[in-house]
């Protein structure tokens, strides 16, 4: 009878997590490398958690795999957001060792960083797939957003119906233009931010607990 | 280009499609080229002349037992061409720490410059042209179905799951060149591996299979996870 009392409970359990309300909604970071994705998980992360999520870089392609960092909560006017951040590995169509050549790597050490990169972006786009509840997609506010990669993602993003914020990143740059990313997407929300230096962040944290919370 | 088995050494003819389904021997579902000519689905000599890259055996663990055996003898495949023909290269590369059901490693062949062989970007980039297509083709999928239909995974990248290579050996022939194609290009148009350390990758094609790459090999050997639903249990 105890076993069965048991299996009741977890059965119970299971469910009650899988239609509670305020499960903790899955964000996944995502974006061209070198966007700032990292920095600005480890930003978020730090600031509600104390704990990092992994090592930032200016070398694109740092992050190779997806990590995750879970029950981050965020209070915004009193109420308590909870969400898991994954960082994604930024997300390109072509990588090519030589890119990190520039970065004083060795070619065999480049090599095999080209090649976990490939499959990071193989990763992320399976999280992508099966495993994020919402999309903070973030850009280069120094660069063109109108790439293919980026045109890519946000329309998969959409078809997805996934909620998704566009943060135009690294703001503390001269050469920033958040106009040109909010027009490159006007379908959605952008927010400019420095994760780097931690400027806007309460706008940021006000949308994520809006669009995610 | 023939595919075997790394666990038994089961071979799967050009363009077979069965292996999508696991092997049918042993149920494992890891798999690597057999070297040779894709062109000539007929040619034996292009069997015998296989040598699985070294690397392929060495960093696999010493599996057992009766994959050699399986390897030479153990080919239910009708079509006489792509039987093995008992390379002790191909035994070595039998053994195999295949047993994660999750896992298919494909074995590429890695001996050309730029990664791929000349039939992998012919079978990538051309079209195939009606005089190079048997008399006749079949209509492109089902002709060939065998009970493996039944569980035929329900996205699009593995329709053709079905369309194995046990039917008979007039159709496995007849068929195998465009199923060569198809399949070659399904494994590749996600990633394409432009020379070591260069790639050029496909999002909408990652993005939309079911199996994803988990990990590339320096040889050209990549795993998938492939899907649970890709069993193997069906004997044929």
């Amino acid at each position: 009878m105890g076993l069965l009392t048991n299996l009741r409970d977890s059965v119970s359990r299971v469910t009650d997590r899988l239609f509670a309300s305020d499960d903790p909604k899955r964000i996944g970071i995502y974006g061209p490398p070198n966007a700032g994705k990292t920095t600005l998980a480890n930003r978020i992360a730090r600031d509600w958690t104390g704990d990092a999520i992994g090592p930032e870089s200016h070398v694109p392609h740092e992050t190779r795999r997806a990590r995750r960092k879970e029950g981050v909560d965020i209070e915004r006017n009193g109420r308590s957001v909870t969400i898991d951040i994954v960082d994604t590995p930024g997300v390109a169509t072509k990588v090519d060792y030589k890119e990190f050549l520039d970065h004083d790597i060795e070619k065999d050490d480049a090599i095999r960083r080209s090649r976990e990169a490939t499959e990071g972006v193989a990763e992320a786009m399976h999280w992508l797939r099966e495993d994020v509840d919402g999309v903070i997609y973030v850009l280069d506010s120094t660069t063109d957003p109108f790439t293919q990669v980026n045109t890519m993602l946000i329309g998969i993003i959409e078809s997805r119906d996934l909620p998704v914020l566009i943060f135009a990143n690294k703001i503390d740059l001269d050469e920033a233009d958040i106009k040109r990313v909010a027009d490159a997407f006007p379908q959605h929300e952008t927010v400019p931010l420095s994760a780097l230096e931690g400027d806007n962040m309460d706008e940021v944290y006000d949308k994520i607990a809006e669009y995610f919370g | 280009m023939p595919h075997q088995c790394t666990n038994c050494g089961h071979v799967f003819p050009d363009g077979s499609k069965e292996m999508l389904s696991g092997c049918p021997d042993c149920g494992g579902n890891k798999f690597q080229f057999k070297q040779g000519a894709v062109d000539d689905v007929g040619d034996d000599a292009d069997e015998q002349q296989i040598t699985i890259d070294d690397s392929a055996a060495g960093d696999d663990s010493a599996a057992p037992d009766d994959s050699a055996a399986a390897d030479d003898s153990v080919t239910p495949n009708p079509e006489p061409a792509t039987e093995p023909t008992g390379t002790t290269d191909a035994d070595s590369a039998g053994t195999s720490d295949t047993t994660d059901p999750t896992d298919a490693e494909v074995l590429d062949d890695d001996r050309s410059p730029g990664g791929e062989s000349p039939a992998q970007s012919s079978a990538r980039s051309d079209i195939v042209s009606d005089d190079e297509l048997p008399d006749s083709p079949p209509p492109a999928d089902d002709s060939a179905a065998t009970p493996t239909d039944s569980q035929q995974p329900t996205d699009q990248s593995t329709s053709d799951a079905g369309d194995v290579g046990e039917a008979t050996a007039d159709e496995a022939t007849s068929s195998s060149l465009d199923q060569l194609r198809q399949e070659l290009n399904d494994q590749f148009e996600s990633i394409r591996i432009v020379s070591p350390g260069q790639y050029e990758l496909n999002l909408m094609e990652l993005y939309d299979r079911n199996e994803y790459i988990i990990s590339l090999r320096e040889d050209g050997r990549y795993v998938i996870e492939v899907p649970d639903g890709w069993g193997a249990d069906e004997p044929t």
